[in-house]
């Protein structure tokens, strides 16, 4: 029984003609240059933020706020599986393929024109990680032909982003110390080194210590690392290159070795000034009469020099934090014209309710504005922007109660949670306002003793969240950030924990825990559109232009730390259903015009 | 712009290569064997040889770890090794490359259920010369979870390996590792694909002696049998391998000078 072979040949062979040829029509190179003029290029999304300032702004406007009435869902993708929680990823677009990273550390490429999958990378993740907040991913970066993500074994990866393959893979700290990583990495240009590819990490609940590292993305190799917590040594070329602060400046005695500062949710960078921007977390532990001292740099903002990873600035918004304002919200650049005056400025909306703007060059303080209602912990600002606390609204000291098992319980607004949490907010080009994703909520929160223990929680505090307003926890709000005026709001009864996006065709773009897609007036607030996406929406939408039409995608899945922490806000949550899956809209054809 | 490119660039490569093949009639009767050879054994004209010889058990005592030799010394001019289970979710279980190596290898392999092997040895004149086995084996290999995943850390022995070169003649060596990996074939319910798919053999100086790619198939903590070529000196062999998850694992095995043989 032997058989000619004549046609299976051929389609063999037809087969390896089309593939080798389309892998070298369209190999991936993805240029530093086109990553740093990201925001104004439609055509693809090559950062986390839309542009390495962050500002989730598009200049696409095809999309109105007259035709998005007949925006409509192409095609949606199921990550799968059994492993659903929080989906918190903001997708990358290049050539026509999407690179969107999942729950338990992820990641697929999809061709966007049919919605089908290219590949799928699981992380091999050990048993024991310690996320403190489910176990989700923000999305990665892209450079040449490769991708990267973190994963919650803190390592970063390196994909070949045509087949998905791991390149290099690299340690970032030890996951059974608490060390974990779910921000977007950051790609930045230097002179001295070329591109270099910037992570922070997470377990400021575990008594880390917060870190930037700048890597050489061709090898993973280790440029240079700077800690965030005085006394800690720097590193460059493998040399120790400076300490952070000075040892005890802002500390006391050991207390700094485990002083936690995460950079948990990555950075942003300004080609102007040459600097990245990150936020640190809350100090370690919790109870903050264990730590005498502003400790540095602990909730703050650190501006740091991407050739040297020295610190150029650090503006530290809860100096001797002790109610988790865990301040590592993101910095966003942006021209401000105020007094008739262009001032290069930044804006953060800090977990600790107030909106700063801050001069970008050098960190200086130029005002802080209140974005959430009844704030109780501090009662105002000094012209140097720090806090003027209300010592009725600090958690009690436990050594002083009768027993020192439990110091005085008190009720603190914003709650732990934040002001806002990690969901990004948008700076619009076209009308100069923020948009931020906010809630209203406060906690009941009391100090307890507590020792360091290597991979063990080190708090030191209870407590437990309340809503303000029967009504609505969620709070999107227009703010101008000249003058400190909130424009709109949008309420919305769940906790928002969405990014948002904006566009010069007006629109407003974020997500609800209900599962609707939302898209609102830029100038009034007024809803123009939703989307029921079948769970909830804990992710940052994205828009880019493909063969002539204006796209939208949002990852959805709900989860985060919302249903893991919520305390009494678990009722307006509890019945919400997990997912993980991205939907894709655009307008059908013929009716943009409408 | 595209399209008609492509189409040119596709006619171009049918015109060379669509040659008909005769497929000689598989003595193990196997019913995959004309996608195994479609698959895995490309190009040049397949002959069932004797000069390859493949031990492998008449049955499988343990379904997990299947002992497989081939021995190829008998050809010349040898490219290529590899070896298919046709009866297995994932087939290909390995490939090797003995640029200065002997045409042998011993390895263990994962069955998912009674099947023909078949091996297939490429010469540098694009013949596969092939030659198999049958084993009868109970089901699941390749779907049940590795007995590494009985251990919460598992991962802190990863790469551990144990490893002997020794000289076998004057002119080659014996080299026999085995390395603790979990290999797994992303088929068990939750675990994801996780397995060392690359191992390479040099001299001291660097020169590649032999290269093995590895498929997930190849069972749990993978142990391997190669014959590299060596001079009658005490010489270094360095063994690199790589996994899919990008981690690496490297040592040195010294081999005596013939002066003991």
């Amino acid at each position: 029984m032997s058989r000619k072979h004549t046609l299976l040949a051929f389609a063999g062979s037809l087969a390896l003609g089309v593939a080798g040829f389309s892998t070298s029509a369209t190999a991936l190179d993805v240029s530093i240059d086109e990553i740093m003029n990201d925001q104004a290029s439609g055509g693809d999304i090559l950062s986390y933020g839309l542009g390495p300032r962050g500002q989730r702004y598009s200049p696409l406007d095809t999309l109105t706020k007259d035709n998005i009435k007949n925006l409509y869902p192409v095609w949606s993708f199921s990550f799968g599986g059994e492993k659903q929680r929080g989906q918190e990823s903001q997708p990358l677009i290049k050539d026509g393929v999407m690179y969107v990273t999942g729950s338990y550390s992820r990641m697929w490429a999809i061709d966007i024109a049919s919605g089908e999958e290219l590949w799928q990378y699981d992380a091999r993740l050990p048993e024991g990680i310690l996320p403190c907040c489910d176990v989700v991913n923000r999305g990665a970066a892209i450079l040449g032909d490769k991708v990267f993500f973190g994963t919650l074994d803190a390592k970063i990866v390196a994909l070949d982003a045509k087949t998905g393959k791991v390149i290099w893979r690299k340690k970032i700290g030890d996951f059974e110390a608490g060390y974990s990583y779910t921000a977007a990495p950051l790609i930045v240009p230097t002179e001295a080194h070329g591109p270099l590819i910037l992570t922070g990490n997470s377990g400021g609940e575990f008594g880390i210590v917060g870190k930037v590292e700048a890597r050489h993305p061709d090898t993973g190799e280790l440029i240079w690392s700077r800690p965030t917590i005085e006394g800690h040594m720097g590193t460059l070329n493998g040399q120790e290159s400076s300490m952070t602060g000075t040892v005890n400046e802002s500390w006391p005695g050991d207390m700094w070795k485990n002083g936690g500062g995460a950079t948990w949710l990555g950075g942003t960078y300004d080609q102007g000034t040459k600097l990245a921007y990150f936020g640190t977390g809350n100090p370690a532990p919790w109870n903050s009469y264990l730590r005498p001292g502003d400790n540095k740099w602990t909730s703050s903002r650190v501006a740091i020099d991407v050739e040297t990873g020295e610190i150029a600035w650090g503006f530290q918004s809860t100096p001797h934090d002790g109610w988790d304002y865990d301040g590592v919200n993101e910095f966003i650049s942006f021209d401000m014209e105020k007094d008739g005056e262009t001032i290069q400025a930044g804006a953060t909306a800090d977990r600790n309710g107030f909106f700063y703007v801050l001069d970008r060059t050098n960190g200086d303080f130029i005002s802080a504005s209140p974005f959430v209602q009844n704030i109780s912990w501090a009662k105002g600002m000094d012209e140097n922007g720090r806090p003027l606390y209300d010592p009725e609204n600090r958690p009690g000291n436990p050594t002083e109660s009768a027993d020192g098992k439990k110091g005085k319980s008190i009720f603190a607004v914003p709650s732990f949670l934040g002001g806002k949490n990690w969901m990004p907010m948008a700076y619009s080009q076209k009308t100069n306002n923020f948009y931020i994703p906010s809630n209203e909520w406060g906690m009941d929160i009391w100090n307890e003793p507590v020792t360091y223990k290597k991979g063990a929680a080190y708090l030191g505090a209870g407590f437990t969240i309340k809503p303000i307003f029967d009504d609505y926890i969620g709070s999107l709000k227009a703010m101008d950030p000249a003058t400190g005026e909130v424009k709109w709001e949008y309420k919305n009864k769940a906790p928002l924990w969405g990014g948002v996006l904006t566009t010069a065709g007006g629109l407003v773009f974020t997500g609800t825990p209900e599962g609707y897609l939302k898209a609102f007036d830029d100038e009034t607030g007024e809803e123009l559109w939703k989307f029921q996406t079948g769970t909830g929406i804990v992710s940052s939408p994205i828009t880019w232009e493909q063969d002539g039409e204006q796209y939208i995608a949002i990852v959805t899945g709900w989860g985060g730390a919302v249903p893991l922490w919520g305390g009494e806000v678990a009722k307006v949550v509890s019945y919400l259903n997990q997912g993980g899956s991205v939907w894709v809209f655009k307008i059908p054809e013929g009716l943009a015009s409408r | 712009m595209l399209r008609p490119l492509t189409f040119l660039a596709s006619l171009c490569l049918i015109a060379t290569s669509a040659v008909a093949r005769e497929l000689p009639e598989d003595p193990f009767e196997s019913v995959m064997w004309q996608s195994m050879a479609d698959r895995f054994m490309p190009g040049g004209d397949i002959v069932f040889d004797n000069k390859v010889i493949v031990m492998a058990p008449l049955s499988a005592e343990n379904q997990f770890h299947v002992p497989i030799t081939v021995d190829a010394t008998a050809l010349d001019n040898v490219e290529e090794i590899i070896a298919v289970a046709d009866l297995n979710p994932i087939p290909l279980v390995l490939s090797i490359r003995p640029q200065a190596a002997l045409s042998y290898v011993g390895f263990r392999l994962k069955l998912q259920q009674t099947s023909p092997i078949h091996v297939g040895v490429r010469t540098s004149d694009g013949v596969w010369h092939v030659a198999g086995a049958i084993v009868d084996a109970a089901g699941g290999g390749c779907t049940a979870p590795a007995a590494a995943h009985g251990n919460s850390n598992w991962m802190q022995t990863l790469g551990q390996t144990r490893a002997y070169a020794g000289r076998e003649t004057l002119s080659n060596a014996r080299l026999t590792l085995r390395m603790r990996h979990p290999m797994d074939t992303g088929l068990a319910a939750g675990i994801p694909v996780f397995y060392m798919n690359e191992l390479v053999i040099r001299d001291d100086a660097g020169q590649v002696l032999a290269e093995v790619d590895m498929y997930e198939p190849v069972s749990e903590n993978p142990t391997l049998t190669l014959k590299p070529l060596v001079g009658s000196d005490e010489s270094v062999l360095r063994v690199s391998t790589r996994d899919t998850e990008g981690n690496v694992f490297e040592f040195p095995l010294t081999v005596p000078s013939s002066a003991g043989l």
